[in-house]
């Protein structure tokens, strides 16, 4: 049983937006007393919306019961209950949303619409202690490379395709050996780079033209090059972008988040070039760096504090929803 | 390094420019300095890419008569660009002290530059205040062509439109209705009311879609 003061807040937190049905809770007073995932992972192949949604279905009510048991909290102690609202893959989102309008309808405490993007770098901030960063947000499906200013978080790039960590997942599928992280170990081996299109527009990236030609190169040079020169070529790509982005805000922060954030590589490239500008770099530990339950649940506490809740009316799942769409009232608050 | 280095002017995210003297020729030199965070071979050959195509961009300009400093010499092995130096002053540090007849002026011959680069097939890709000078006569030049595009698609002619615009309304905001208002006018006379209406519903898309909007404020 844990001894939290009347003044602290508890929100209980769903993520579905993708292959993980995660859930978590959090306190105002910037614990995680629980953070619960189960990872639906397909035999062959990438995500199958339906098919993943049917996994959500299967493991709410387990990973719900873990989590309060896991936190020792009564679900009545919760103040308000949060999900991920999107962007995510549409079947996945409703099962979460359902689920967390039943569970706030049932204890009657507010209901929070949580962007997913937003979650990712909230609950970084909250592990790393860092305050006002620049963010490379990196995963199997997103890209994007984003800052506070004015209310909001804003993109100042991303990818005009297909995300950073698809490309390398969907090569390294391909050239059978694996996703991520193979395709970085058998980098290590490599020793001739090959030129691949490298395609930077301001601070855009597209990886399509660069997949596509590393495919075509499967089995004519050997596969540690061409793990060497698609990696590099990824990773460059990402960080000049991010400098771009770092010399235009003048921040003096950099926070990487998303999955593809444990890369080694992509992690020294972009210590190296934070040196050039004086600028520190933090990772969100493994355990929040991917999908997670806990994310969703700070996120949440952040907004109820702000006082960003939803009716059931206004709680339609936003597939498409926009990082710069959400509004960040609690950053004003100085939180 | 060619000639003796006077000063640095600017150092951006990827290159350095510097002012310097070659027998008595007044030069800039734009460097793109290799990054360490990439690997050598591709940190080469982006570095090479780039400074040929901004010496190709320019090229094209000077083929359709857009006022911009000419190419004196290109190092490849350096990926360096040397360039005829501008003497004069970003417009960004005189806009907002000039009389409102010159201002005009000025707003309408941009407008006719970039609506002769537009119609010929080239996107500036960074027009702000700080990527327009004005010589001591008051010509106008265009410089800093690294993310410029030899294109026809009207999404990137638009996006020089909205960026220039944008950064009127955050740093000079008192002058942008009149200076707009020209600017469109001598945008139309070169380019064509059709092809500027199309743009300016563009502009418009962009707008809404509240992409490049505070971010690249942030620069002035």
């Amino acid at each position: 049983m844990t001894t939290s003061s009347r003044d602290e807040k508890l929100v209980l937190g769903i993520e579905s937006t993708a292959h993980t049905f995660g859930v978590g809770i959090a306190s105002s007073a910037g614990r995680i007393l629980a953070n619960v995932n189960y990872v639906y992972a397909p035999k062959a192949g990438g995500i199958h919306p339906r098919e993943a949604a049917q996994h959500h279905g299967r493991v709410a009510a387990r990973a719900l019961k873990e989590t309060f048991e896991k936190a020792g909290v009564r679900p009545k102690d919760i103040d308000g209950v949060a999900f991920s609202m999107g962007p995510g893959m549409g079947p996945c989102l409703r099962v979460g949303a359902t689920v967390a309008r039943a569970i706030a309808l049932k204890l009657g405490k507010p209901l929070i619409g949580v962007n997913h993007s937003v979650a990712h770098i909230e609950i970084g901030r909250l592990m790393t202690g860092c305050r006002d960063p620049v963010i490379l947000y990196v995963a199997g499906g997103n890209t994007m490379i984003a800052g506070y200013i004015d209310g909001r978080y804003r993109v100042f790039g991303e990818t005009l395709d297909i995300a950073a960590g698809n490309c390398l997942d969907v090569f390294g599928i391909k050239a059978g050996i694996g996703p991520m992280p193979a395709p970085e170990e058998y980098a290590r081996r490599g020793e001739k780079f090959h030129p691949l299109p490298y395609r930077v527009k301001g601070m855009d990236v597209s990886f399509s033209g660069l997949l596509t030609a590393a495919l075509k190169l499967i089995g004519s040079i050997k596969l540690e090059d061409l793990c060497l020169s698609i990696t590099e070529t990824v990773y460059s790509m990402l960080t000049e972008t991010l400098e771009r982005a770092l010399a235009y805000t003048e921040k003096k922060e950099i926070l990487l988040v998303g999955g593809l954030a444990r890369s080694r590589r992509l992690r020294e490239m972009i210590e190296e070039m934070a040196r050039l500008h004086g600028a520190r770099v933090y990772c969100a530990p493994p355990e929040y760096a991917g999908d997670n339950g806990a994310m969703i649940a700070w996120t949440g506490v952040l907004q109820l504090i702000a006082g960003q809740t939803l009716s059931i009316e206004e709680s339609r799942v936003k597939p498409r929803f926009r990082m710069d769409e959400a509004e960040a009232r609690w950053r004003e608050l100085g939180l | 390094m060619l000639g003796e280095k006077i000063e640095v002017i600017r150092i951006g995210a990827e290159a350095v420019v510097s002012r310097l003297e070659w027998n008595g020729l007044k030069m800039v030199s734009k460097h793109r300095v290799p990054k360490p965070y990439r690997f050598p071979e591709l940190d080469k050959w982006v570095r090479d890419r780039r400074t040929l195509h901004e010496a190709r961009v320019i090229m094209s300009l000077r083929r359709l008569g857009i006022p911009c400093p000419a190419i004196l010499m290109l190092d490849r092995s350096e990926a360096t660009l040397y360039l005829q130096l501008i003497e004069g002053v970003e417009l960004k540090r005189i806009l907002d002290s000039l009389p409102a007849e010159e201002l005009e002026r000025l707003a309408y011959e941009l407008g006719r530059i970039i609506g002769r680069m537009h119609a010929g097939g080239v996107a500036h890709g960074d027009l702000t205040t700080s990527n327009i000078m004005l010589d001591k006569s008051r010509n106008i030049y265009l410089i800093d062509f690294g993310l410029s595009a030899i294109t026809d698609d009207p999404e990137e002619l638009a996006v020089d439109i909205h960026l220039l615009d944008r950064s009127l309304e955050s740093v000079h905001h008192k002058v942008r209705a009149s200076f707009m208002r020209s600017f469109l006018r001598g945008y139309a006379a070169a380019a064509g009311m059709s092809f500027l209406q199309k743009l300016v519903e563009k502009v418009k898309e962009i707008r809404s879609r509240g992409r490049y909007v505070e971010e690249r404020r942030k620069r002035h």
